[in-house]
């Protein structure tokens, strides 16, 4: 690492997130705004690389050739650097990630990265076509294979191998909630869940109810990253991109080995680690990817926050919310915000920007932190992603 | 301009015939099904895929898979082997039968054309006398009376268009 240039996260900013009355492009273009009024300083005629976190705007909104969309959207010439990045729900991470090792290189000097997905249509029969396309689709999405079927399958055998209840995953649905309900932007800003609600709502793959489960979401979001040198420019608290790390071993279901431990997610964060010397212990708080309760609470175990199989306690209990040792998913997660697919790990790292520069309001605000970690998965956790965030310095 | 009436010179026949690979061609399909590549079965003939025989011996009611005869067993069905890279894969038979690692099912968001099929059961199974656990759809039983552990065989079955795909059926409590 000692030969990369540092990096910076200097701000952004996101659209609502929800069921929204505006196309892909429309969206860019909302996220666009949010961005250039957050930071007055960035000219658009700076920017030299753009970045464009997209799953699947092929099959969401019959659009190919997206990257130099959403630049025209934003006002973005670039002369450095054009790309789509597609990693399914790890699209957005995937933007950043590159414009972070573009960065780190000395490729780009000031790199946006947009994160966009439009999947509420008409019928929502083509977009669950979508989601099951993430999956080996010959093979397994022929069957049916969506998330919340793998994912309650994941819950079922935490169950039965740990003895995980209903309700412990009903805690981190009403933990997530509830910082939504401090986010304008979050689909579920306005929408109130109490744990005995979130216990009565309708199964949607048993063992998992509508509350364990992320939504479709429209939404975009945008951050900077720049070379240290622009960092002070724009803001008077940079963030640092200090790891980052990314593991994947399988992709046809029959690969999966143990649903219960993800291994892979163990070996991203320790390479995120590794260059600051820090452990997971050290974190202050943490954007983990909760398409579904159980994700969450099984990635408290990968991460080294609790020991395995003990993430459903972990959650009942406290310790991932404001005031316990890891304050998790303070923006609202993906339970609370909704699951833009390539918008959410932008909007997990503007959370962590304004976490940083005591932006958020203070019923989700972490106090003081130093270190932040950003976790995506994506199809059925066969792939993590992992971005390690740290203040001054 | 009787040069632009003519019909237009035919080349002469080439002496050699070029062989050409067969086109893939579009299986007939029932009126209003979902158009094809858009469903989400793949595409089984000779003409479209190095593993047709799968498909054949499905069809036949053999569940068969690739097989390294350096690296073992290859699931799903492959044309190279993904740890020597070898081409030489055999074709071997394997257990029609195993038992549920775990089960859910989907009550509600299906996709295109299996909204009729709701609620429907999928599954991992681990396939007795191998190290393959493979998802598949679950049938033979609501979901509430499924439980882990119980036997499955393998079954074959044919969709509308005559495109031939597996499923499993709870064969026991």
């Amino acid at each position: 690492m000692t030969s990369l240039r540092r990096v910076a996260l200097v701000g952004g900013g996101a659209t609502r997130f929800g069921v929204r009355a505006a196309t892909w492009a429309e969206l860019v273009q909302e996220a666009g705004a949010a961005l250039y009024r957050a930071l007055p300083e960035l000219a658009e005629v700076e920017v030299d690389s753009l970045f464009v976190g997209a799953a699947e705007p092929e099959r969401f909104a019959f659009q190919s050739h997206v990257a130099p969309l959403a630049a025209e959207q934003l006002g973005i010439r670039p002369r450095r650097i054009l790309q789509r990045t597609e990693l399914a729900c790890a699209s957005g991470q995937s933007a950043i990630r590159s414009a972070y090792a573009a960065i780190a290189s000395g490729l780009s000097d000031i790199a946006v990265a947009v994160g966009v997905e439009k999947m509420n249509l008409p019928s929502m029969a083509e977009a669950n076509t979508a989601m099951a396309c993430v999956m080996d689709r010959a093979w397994d999405g022929v069957h049916g294979a969506t998330a919340p079927p793998f994912f309650a399958m994941v819950a079922q055998r935490h169950m039965l191998e740990h003895g995980t209840t209903e309700e412990q995953l009903a805690a981190v649905s009403e933990k997530n909630h509830r910082f939504a309900n401090t986010n304008p932007t979050a689909q579920f800003y306005e929408k109130r869940f109490d744990r005995e609600k979130l216990l009565r709502l309708p199964l949607v793959a048993p063992p998992l109810r509508l509350g364990d489960c992320s939504s479709m979401t429209d939404g975009a979001a945008a951050v900077v990253l720049v070379a240290e040198e622009h960092a002070r420019r724009f803001t008077r608290t940079p963030v640092w991109v200090r790891g980052t790390g990314q593991y994947s071993d399988f992709h046809n279901l029959a690969h999966a080995g143990s649903l219960t431990e993800w291994r892979g997610l163990t070996i991203a964060a320790q390479e995120a680690f590794r260059g600051a010397h820090i452990g997971p212990k050290d974190l202050d708080l943490a954007e983990l990817h909760d398409c579904f309760t159980i994700s969450e609470i099984v990635e408290y175990e990968a991460l080294g926050l609790c020991a395995p199989g003990e993430g459903g306690r972990y959650a009942a209990e406290g310790r991932s919310d404001l005031g316990g040792e890891v304050v998790v998913n303070p923006r609202g997660g993906l339970l609370g915000c909704g699951h833009p697919l390539g918008a959410t790990g932008i909007a997990q790292a503007l959370e962590v920007y304004q976490q940083f520069a005591g932006l958020v309001p203070s019923a989700r605000q972490v106090p003081s932190p130093t270190w932040a970690l950003v976790h995506n998965l994506s199809g059925s956790a066969n792939v993590h992603s992992v971005m390690l965030y740290g203040g001054a310095a | 301009m009787a040069d632009d009436a003519s019909p237009p010179t035919r080349r002469p026949a080439a002496s050699v015939e070029v062989a050409r690979p067969p086109k893939p061609e579009e299986p007939k399909r029932k009126p209003g099904a979902t158009p094809f590549l858009l469903d989400f079965y793949p595409l089984e003939d000779e003409r479209s895929t190095r593993v047709s025989r799968f498909f054949d011996s499905l069809r036949e009611g053999r569940f068969t898979t690739t097989r390294c005869p350096k690296d073992g067993l290859l699931w799903p069905p492959r044309a190279v082997c993904p740890e020597c890279h070898t081409e030489a894969l055999e074709w071997t038979e394997l257990p029609g039968r195993g038992h549920l690692y775990a089960f859910s099912a989907v009550l509600a968001g299906a996709p295109l054309g299996m909204e009729a099929d709701l609620p429907f059961v999928v599954g991992l199974v681990d396939l007795e006398g191998t190290t393959l656990r493979l998802f598949g759809r679950i049938v033979g039983r609501p979901w509430n009376e499924c439980r882990i552990g119980a036997p499955v065989r393998v079954e074959p079955y044919t969709i509308d268009d005559g495109r031939v795909f597996f499923r499993f059926r709870v064969d026991g409590p």
